[in-house]
């Protein structure tokens, strides 16, 4: 089977999405409304083309100066005025459109493709062009003709254009690919979409993606479960346990954790999932290193508590055996954060990672529907790459006897499933754990109660005169 | 603004928008304008007029600002005629050449520096 050569855009997400980037030679339009981002979209491209030794043209057919433009691309990183003029060249062809049509404009660029060398080539301002043409076939016969020159000379065409042209325009039937990027509100929350309408002679991640524009341009987060749709590595089916960080859970687990799992811990805020997670993170050494990835604490928060616990956050970060990654807001992409999770892993060579919560994270989701899919691959994605998870997910009820999974599903995405609840005794809150599900090994299943004393957490069998389940 | 005869300029530029704001702002001062978007058609339009003054662009289609200097300055008939360089990016590559350019102005440009320094090159007070 042959393979098409690619001309990678240099936005990872947006490569990601086309399976390894354009094809080169080819021709795309780029689709949005003024503002969705297309622009940049191009010019990053652009930028990191002549970067690595292409050449760039960049034709518009807008009145627009191109100094505004530089002056509203050089807040972002890839920009980089040396190389204007000389890799990267910017024509306008707006004089020629209005006074001498469509033809000369596409005589023009033919030229200037040979004259620069040009091995991409940026047209701005297709509704333009439409606007002059007298019908669509001298549209069709615009874009034809400059994308047979451009083929020729073995130049990738990008068509930007602020008009929502349907499936069936003639500009779509013409050219290789369609990308579109726009703008919905969720709420009061606007969140940027990018959709590959149609990919010719290459595979693509279908569908709606999530993407921002940051002081480094683009950048898109292909929907987890479609990028990950298989693991990146064979699930490493890893039967090495490793310690919990808390001896007497280990035993009740039967041994430890499976270095290649996922566990869960439920409960109620306050119940003491975080410590859990603290002792967890506490056994994270250099060679194999731990990530908290939290939605709730600051890291100052922490590694106060840390203190508490007698672990030393701040000497762990600083060796290099722990990494706080805190999300502070609740903006923020729900694949962002899972890439960004996993970026991290990847970095740091991390091997032990404490989400807290799930609950927190999912909680950005813009559509709840793919929670499940989303985190079912995100997990499975840690466990290829042979992390232990420990998780924590907020159940609502404080005291309530009627335990209510989250939803169904996510007991089948996790290994390990325990759940902390309060229970009043007399008249004393006790903390307690129970062990609900482990995959593959035997465990206790008593209800056990949790002493957190003298910086130690420890786990006591719940005495046979303590009533099985919370009085009223 | 009185002169005895009609000073022309000729203005080369890609961008419609910048050679439209150029000509309306020395229109206003008196001269005549002459536009052409690249510099191809700038030597056209030199069969036609003879500007006192050429102001240039650099990144153009068909023929860039240096190639059009450079074929200017070969015709002999214009050897004496200045030429003034706007331009952002390869500002520094119009420095390096007093050979063809009178003066060197940055882009975006403020109007009445180019002003000024039409005045200056064509010595009026």
């Amino acid at each position: 089977m042959e393979k098409l050569k690619r001309l990678q855009s240099g936005i990872e997400g947006l490569d990601a999405l086309l399976k390894g980037g354009l094809v080169a030679g080819a021709s795309y339009i780029i689709q949005g409304r003024p503002g969705s981002g297309k622009t940049i979209l191009a010019n990053q491209l652009g930028f990191h083309h002549a970067n690595n030794g292409g050449r760039v043209l960049v034709a518009t057919l807008l009145a627009e100066s191109h100094d505004r433009l530089f002056q509203f691309l050089s807040t972002l990183s890839f920009f980089d005025s040396s190389k204007i003029g000389e890799e990267i060249q910017f024509v306008s062809a707006f004089d020629t459109l209005e006074n001498e049509g469509l033809d000369e404009v596409v005589k023009l660029l033919r030229r200037e493709i040979s004259r620069r060398k040009a091995t991409v080539l940026v047209v701005d301002g297709l509704l333009n062009a439409r606007s002059k043409a007298d019908s669509h076939i001298d549209t069709k016969k615009f874009i034809s003709e400059l994308q047979g020159h451009a083929a020729f000379a073995g130049c990738t065409v990008l068509f930007l254009t602020s008009s929502r042209l349907d499936d069936g325009s003639p500009e779509h039937t013409m050219v290789d690919g369609v990308i579109e990027i726009g703008e919905e509100l969720f709420g009061t929350r606007s969140v940027r979409r990018i959709q590959l309408r149609k990919t010719r002679g290459s595979a693509a991640l279908a569908g709606l993606h999530e993407c921002e524009i940051t002081d480094n341009g683009l950048v898109v987060y292909p929907r987890l479960e479609s990028l990950y749709s298989h693991p990146s590595a064979p699930d490493s089916a890893d039967m090495t346990r490793i310690g919990s960080g808390i001896a007497s859970l280990d035993t009740i687990l039967g041994g430890g954790l499976y270095s290649s799992s996922v566990s869960l811990v439920m409960g109620p805020s306050g119940i003491g999932k975080t410590t859990l997670g603290l002792k967890f993170l506490a056994e994270s050494t250099v060679d194999s290193p731990g990530l908290h990835f939290g939605f709730y604490e600051s890291p100052q928060r922490l590694r106060l508590k840390g203190d508490s616990l007698g672990i030393d956050i701040k000497g762990m970060e600083d060796s290099g055996a722990l990494t706080i990654a805190w999300q502070p807001t609740t903006e923020g992409l729900l694949d962002g954060l899972g890439a960004r999770l996993l970026s991290i892993v990847e970095e740091n060579g991390i091997k032990r990672v404490f989400v807290d919560s799930l609950s927190g994270m999912t909680r950005v989701a813009t559509n709840t529907a793919r929670i499940t899919d989303f985190l079912s691959a995100l997990m499975n994605e840690l466990r290829a790459r042979g992390v232990t998870v420990l998780a924590t997910w907020e159940m609502r009820d404080l005291l309530g006897s009627e335990v209510s999974a989250p939803n169904s599903d996510l007991s089948s995405i996790v290994d390990n499933l325990m759940l902390m609840r309060f229970a009043e005794n007399d008249f004393e809150l006790k903390r307690t754990l129970s062990v609900l599900k482990v995959r593959d090994s035997a465990y206790d299943p008593s209800r056990f109660e949790v002493v957190i004393q003298a910086q130690d957490v420890l786990l006591k069998k719940a005495s046979r005169h303590e009533p099985s389940v919370p009085t009223e | 603004m009185d002169y005895n005869k009609v000073t022309t300029i000729l203005v080369v530029d890609d961008e419609y928008l910048i050679a439209d704001i150029l000509s309306f702002a020395l229109e206003d001062e008196g001269f005549s304008v002459v536009t052409a978007s690249n510099g191809r058609k700038g030597l056209d339009a030199l069969d036609r007029v003879k500007p006192a003054l050429i102001i240039t662009d650099f990144m153009m289609p068909a023929m860039d600002g240096l190639e059009f200097a450079t074929a200017v300055r070969a015709l002999p008939s214009l050897l004496q005629v200045p030429i003034i360089l706007i331009s952002g990016a390869q500002a520094h590559i119009g420095m390096q050449r007093p050979d063809l350019f009178d003066a060197v102005l940055p882009k975006p440009f403020n109007i009445d520096a180019i002003i000024a320094e039409v005045r200056k090159l064509l010595h009026l007070a």
